[in-house]
């Protein structure tokens, strides 16, 4: 009894698989479902990355209304020939390297020897993520706490072992200690995404290993680090986004001090812009630390469409 | 099959003393590295925990203090006090809430939408996202500051929600495509095919199955916010500021009130604590941006 009607009707029914002409003219559902995000959002990135630029070339006047005087390249050309600011960036390259380096080897090493364990070892998860959850500028301020020199904690086990210098006070120490905050608090994060990754190494390969002979080096460098390259990879790049994000440790520690010694390029940046309110300059350094995110996250996004999701 | 490890088992064992040996040592290196490890990180936080309940005297003790009569005092003078927490507390709760609630909302939906999307720009609408989310603070600061001070937002809590939005959003829109790629689009179809609107196949059958992928991101939304810093210090003032900065504003000149700043510490880091580990099944997954799958 199938009348030409019915079959009108299964077609407008089916007809949400296969759009036609016009449906690809409208937008579509998945659009509508994303237009107030991306409104919201172009609000949000958009209009600022075109005030940042706008700002790199004006002088701002904040009295009496904002206001945006054209100076062309003058921020540009006396950024670029501050040496102040390029000593800031070395500076802020050696804390990346330093900072990130001891957090990728240590947070391998904590999750291989966490996945080694058999009894505990959830208990054992939670304590070593804690640091994680906490805002930086509490580790700033308990890290302040614990190194003082007459009442902090680590000071005076410092001191037991015959060092007895103000720890933030000394450029070098300063330097230590505020990359060991970063290291405390995110190395956990490290360890988070290399025990994914260990968990997904093939467990009949470490088997086929042990069984061929393979000692627990071999197995380290043949086998598991390998496999999990482009794990490791991926806690890299997002951990060196977070290291161009995040400053707030070194803010409420030493803020840059002392004689410049933990100044890395952000707290120049709030330096120029909310202490000498001179936003110009200060735009300037953004877009060069803008520039340097988009970057790393060309390749992050490379590597999730390049090697497909990694599980 | 039993031949062969029989072999192996009998060829292990003329060296089975000294291996045993070895297995203790190396258990025993693991056992100190493991205590290590925990007091590394625990050290801090029960130090700030133990601080919060010392007297003014005990708290900035030359000689470190493990034991002492333990007095609400540092608590009881925050919420007292000349400068009182509760409305750091209430701002900071409705700053971080708010701007976690529409984020979620709003990733919810656009999430669904990129990740069911076959339009052309879809990677580098992507790419935006991500960048968005990653852009470095001190960068997104700059400009916010000027728009918000033509807008009349500067010091006001709607305008650090929006603040926060500005890397909550690009968050919550990516990391939500991400569980929903988890979900086969087949569901929906059949949905589809048996009469449901797309909407409805959406809210009935793809947004109940990522429930665990919705809660983790409401957290690290609520978390990323609540520990701000940077853009509060910049945008926040009298009216609206948070208690990162109420902490950081115990740091004067004449000195420190270390009982207060512990108790500030505490009441900032325990709730966030509680949060990450009610969702640390999803963790790795939003933390690496659906990067690396945990389970």
């Amino acid at each position: 009894m199938s009348t030409p009607t019915l079959l009108k009707d299964q077609a407008e029914k089916a007809a949400p698989l296969r759009p036609t002409m016009r449906q690809r003219l409208r937008p579509t559902f998945n659009g509508w479902l994303m237009a107030p995000g991306i409104l919201l959002l172009g609000v949000l990135s958009l209009f600022p990355l075109v005030t940042l630029i706008a700002m790199s070339f004006s002088r701002v006047r904040l009295l009496g209304g904002v206001r945006l005087e054209w100076v062309g390249l003058n921020n540009w050309a006396r950024a670029l020939g501050d040496p102040d600011l390029w000593q800031g960036w070395l500076l802020t390259i050696v804390y990346f390297i330093v900072t990130l380096g001891v957090e990728m080897v240590l947070g391998l090493s904590i999750a291989i020897l966490l996945s080694k364990i058999t009894r505990g070892q959830g208990p054992m998860m939670v304590l070593v993520l804690l640091p994680m959850f906490v805002a930086p500028s509490i580790v700033g301020l308990v890290g302040r706490y614990l190194t003082d020199p007459t009442f902090g904690l680590y000071a005076s086990i410092m001191q037991r072992l015959g060092f007895s210098e103000d720890i933030l006070g000394n450029p070098a120490t300063a330097f230590a200690a505020v990359t060991l905050m970063d290291v405390w608090e995110w190395t956990p994060l490290i360890v988070l995404i290399s025990l994914a990754g260990l968990s997904g190494v093939n467990p009949s390969m470490i088997e086929a290993a042990s069984l061929d002979g393979a000692g627990q080096w071999k197995m380290l460098r043949h086998i598991i680090l390998p496999s999990i390259t482009g794990i490791l990879l991926v806690a890299l790049l997002i951990r060196s986004m977070d290291a161009v994000r995040y400053f707030d440790i070194i803010t409420v520690t030493t803020n840059g001090g002392p004689a410049d010694s933990t100044k890395i390029v952000p707290l120049r940046l709030y330096e120029a812009g909310f202490r000498f309110f001179d936003l110009g300059y200060a735009a300037v350094i953004g877009l060069m630390m803008l520039v340097l995110t988009i970057v790393i996250a060309r390749l992050f996004v490379r590597m999730l469409s390049g090697k497909g999701k990694t599980s | 099959m039993t031949a062969s490890t029989q072999t192996i088992r009998t060829g292990v064992r003329p060296g089975q003393q000294r291996t045993n040996t070895k297995r203790t040592l190396v258990r025993a290196g693991a056992v100190v590295s493991g205590a290590a490890i925990i007091l590394w990180t625990v050290v801090p936080l029960v130090w700030m925990l133990l601080g919060s309940f010392k007297s003014a005297t005990d708290v900035t003790s030359p000689t470190p203090k493990f034991l002492f009569a333990p007095t609400f005092d540092n608590y009881v003078a925050l919420f007292t006090g000349a400068n009182n927490l509760t409305p750091y507390l209430l701002h900071s709760i409705v700053a971080a809430v708010g701007s976690a609630i529409i984020a979620t909302v709003l990733g919810a939906l656009g999430g669904y939408g990129l990740s069911r999307t076959k339009m052309k720009g879809k990677a580098s609408l992507s790419f935006w996202f991500i960048s968005t989310r990653m852009a470095p603070i001190a960068a997104v600061v700059l400009p916010l500051f000027l728009m918000f001070r033509i807008a009349g937002l500067i010091d006001t809590l709607p305008g650090l929600i929006l603040a926060y939005l500005s890397f909550n959003l690009p968050f919550a829109i990516w990391i939500m495509s991400a569980f929903f790629d988890g979900i086969p689009p087949s569901l929906e179809e059949s949905a589809k095919v048996a009469g449901c609107t797309p909407w409805q196949a959406f809210w009935y059958v793809a947004l109940p199955l990522t429930k665990a992928g919705l809660v983790t991101t409401a957290v690290l939304c609520l978390v990323f916010a609540w520990n701000d810093y940077a853009f509060a210090t910049v945008i926040s003032g009298p009216n609206s500021q948070t208690l990162p900065i109420a902490a950081t504003q115990l740091v004067t000149q004449t000195g420190v009130d270390w009982g207060q700043l512990t108790a500030i510490g505490t009441i900032v880091v325990l709730p966030m604590i509680l949060a990450g580990i009610a969702v640390r099944r999803w963790l790795v997954t939003g933390l690496t941006l659906g990067a690396v799958s945990g389970e």
